[in-house]
């Protein structure tokens, strides 16, 4: 097994015991301990291939973790690229929220230490701002609204807006793949009309075209994550298609739990809120417009 | 081999050869186009032989280039690139000769190899028949072993190219009292015979690439059986295993061009902006097919799922179909009207519709996917 490989199955476990998805509707700091100064998780966009931080980010998606992992590595690698120190931020030390779409409603502001901020093309890094923390439909998430005042331009916004892409495909993903998984350990064990629910035709139909959208998005995020030269290309394919998998898994997975997906007790409805929120902040059509017309073709 | 310079090495072998006599060839041929400039793709399979650009990826103990996968890729792509013809004999190539590396006997590999490698024998799959399609262990065929010889009976159905190739690879039931995936065997049957009588299909697009083929006591030597009698339904599925996706990377580069040629004719007639849509929906999934194919080259163990044949046969059938309807949309009715003949296009549009039904259909590569990498139980009523 390669390093890579051993570092997703630590995370995995650790995250599993430490952090399972209910755990999430509530803050836990020690967490961020563990993954930061322990094992060294945020430190790998300045310390290791790109492929590794996306590695790390469907693993904190598979549990829908609500610790600030997604925004601190993506601030940690845009501003490393762009030459700022970022020893706090790698050590966890720092914890970072992103306001790169332009957006007022900024997840993960209540607890950061700094935001990154983006206004046209420019990049800017606010250490000075209020917030005011919201309620928010997605229970694993939280947001505020900010007020900042001032802010330290560090350069052009476009490699942090593409990385948060790939990060936010590869939570996606790993989210995706996780309700998948659950969905499956259902079908084989519920039983009506005298067999299993995973033997009915359409039921496996349905997953299995559940299974090929989360394969295909898997498929681009992992391209994406390999940061070849056509990265600016990839990245926001790469969350388009990965947005809209977990959304489509997501869904159907509350019909294909039947009653049980609907209860306030089951995960499946923190999924598909994660889902949906994503996806509201992700405008898919025009990713995907944005990575044609990048392309060139 | 370095990379870049077997890149070199293969566009100006084209850029030589694919030209001059060949040069009609460009763009022709394959699914849907088979019928065309037959004589002319026979020549140039043995041109292409004379390069040793067949049987690059197999092992050079039997005559390949036991070029990396890398090295077959960049071959595929610059193939593609230079518009080089549908091989004709992809059926010996990358089915009947692979197996015969994997399965057959060293004699067979002496016998049957060299003919593929120098582009001189064709082959055609004598797999599908009237009543055993998706459901292959339904095959009822009969092959019996007598003075020495196998006697084939039954009939074979799809059989592309069946009436230009000089061999069939034929799964056939050897045991009479067997059922299903037991006593089936995979013989190699010469075609000019008696016992053999090919008909051709009429396609929905007029055309015709596939055929029937009939055996009435047709006849192949006792030692043209590849692995054990009975053992057949492995020897035909043990191919599946080795396919890791890199024939589809020169398949995508193909499908890029007739994007490109909606695309074009889109922004020609001013249509761009009614279907940008689904352009760009077709332009993203298209991009998507490629990194597939990547990943599962790639080889990363974390995310094998042993079913990424079968993920994208369910990615590019549907997807090269609906880029077909999109390309009728985008002609607008200019496309009720033919010459006599198909456009490209229209020959696009009609014969996508097949790409969801040959080689497994989409509902079957559900049902795989489902059982092999999801371990769902089977519908009842499904004979194991």
């Amino acid at each position: 097994m390669s390093e890579l490989e051993d570092l997703r199955a630590a995370t995995r476990d650790l995250l599993a015991t430490q952090a399972p998805v209910r755990s999430n509707l509530e803050d836990n700091p020690g967490i961020w301990k563990r993954l930061s100064s322990e094992m060294g998780l945020t430190s790998l966009p300045v310390e290791a291939p790109l492929s590794w931080t996306s590695a790390a980010l469907e693993e904190t998606g598979r549990v829908l973790l609500r610790a600030p992992f997604l925004p601190t590595v993506v601030a940690a690698g845009a501003l490393n690229a762009l030459g700022q120190d970022v020893a706090g931020l790698a050590d966890g030390s720092v914890t970072a929220a992103l306001a790169l779409d332009g957006l007022d409603i900024v997840p993960y502001a209540t607890d950061a230490v700094l935001l990154l901020v983006a206004r046209d093309d420019e990049l800017f890094v606010v250490d000075d701002f209020t917030v005011e923390a919201l309620e928010t439909l997605d229970l694993t998430r939280p947001a505020g609204r900010v007020t900042a005042t001032t802010g330290r331009r560090v350069g052009t916004a476009s490699y942090a807006r593409d990385l948060q892409h790939l990060a936010l495909a590869a939570e996606s993903v790993g989210a995706a793949h996780r309700v998948l998984e659950l969905v499956v350990e259902h079908l084989l064990v519920r039983r009506q009309f005298g067999r299993p629910l995973g033997s009915f035709q359409a039921l496996r139909h349905r997953v299995a075209d559940l299974t090929v959208l989360v394969e295909a998005a898997t498929s681009s995020t992992w391209y994406a994550a390999q940061e070849g030269d056509d990265f600016a290309v990839a990245a926001p394919l790469a969350r388009a298609l990965a947005v809209e998998a977990f959304v489509a898994v997501a869904g159907d997975a509350i019909q294909l739990f039947g009653g049980i997906g609907f209860t306030w007790e089951h995960d499946a409805h923190l999924y598909f809120k994660r889902a949906w929120t994503t996806a509201l902040s992700s405008d898919t059509r025009a990713l995907k417009k944005l990575a044609f017309q990048r392309s060139g073709t | 081999m370095d990379p870049v310079t077997f890149r070199d090495e293969v566009r100006s072998w084209l850029a030589d050869h694919l030209v001059g006599e060949f040069a009609p060839l460009v763009g022709t041929g394959g699914p849907g186009r088979e019928h065309e400039n037959v004589e002319l793709r026979l020549l140039w399979e043995q041109e292409l032989a004379k390069g040793r650009w067949i049987g690059l990826g197999w092992p050079a103990d039997v005559g390949g280039r036991g070029a990396s996968i890398e090295e077959q890729v960049v071959f595929y792509e610059e193939y593609a690139r230079a518009g080089g013809p549908a091989r004709i004999n992809h059926m010996g190539e990358q089915l009947a000769g692979p197996t015969i590396i994997a399965f057959g006997s060293q004699e067979q590999k002496d016998r049957f190899l060299p003919g593929i490698l120098n582009g001189t024998e064709l082959w055609c799959q004598g797999y599908s028949e009237p009543d055993a399609g998706s459901d292959l262990a339904g095959v009822r065929t009969k092959a019996a072993l007598a003075d020495g010889q196998w006697h084939v009976t039954g009939q074979k159905v799809w059989t592309s190219l069946a009436h230009l190739a000089q061999w069939c690879f034929v799964i056939a039931r050897s045991d009479p009292d067997s059922t299903r995936h037991k006593g089936l065997s995979f013989l190699l049957v010469p075609m000019d015979q008696p016992g053999i009588e090919v008909r051709p299909i009429i396609q929905l697009t007029g055309t015709s690439e596939f055929n029937e083929v009939f055996f009435d006591d047709a006849v192949t030597a006792e030692d043209n059986v590849v692995g054990s009698p009975g053992d057949g339904w492995r020897v035909a599925m043990g191919l599946l295993a080795f396919e890791r996706g890199v024939s589809t990377l020169g398949q995508q580069v193909g499908f890029t061009r007739e994007f490109e040629e909606v695309l074009a004719l889109a922004r020609s007639n001013g249509s761009d902006d009614t279907y940008e849509g689904e352009l760009i929906e077709a332009w993203s999934s298209l991009q998507v097919l490629a990194h597939q194919a990547l990943r599962t080259l790639s080889n990363d163990q974390a995310t094998s799922t042993g079913v990424e044949a079968n993920v994208n046969k369910l990615l590019w059938a549907p997807w090269h179909k609906r880029l077909g309807e999109l390309a009728m949309k985008v002609a607008g009715p200019s496309a009720m009207l033919t010459d006599g003949e198909l456009t490209p296009l229209q020959n696009l549009f009609l014969f996508t519709r097949s790409d969801t039904i040959y080689g497994g259909s989409s509902e079957v590569q559900r049902n795989v996917i489902a059982e092999r990498l999801w371990k769902l139980p089977r519908d009842s009523w499904v004979s194991p």
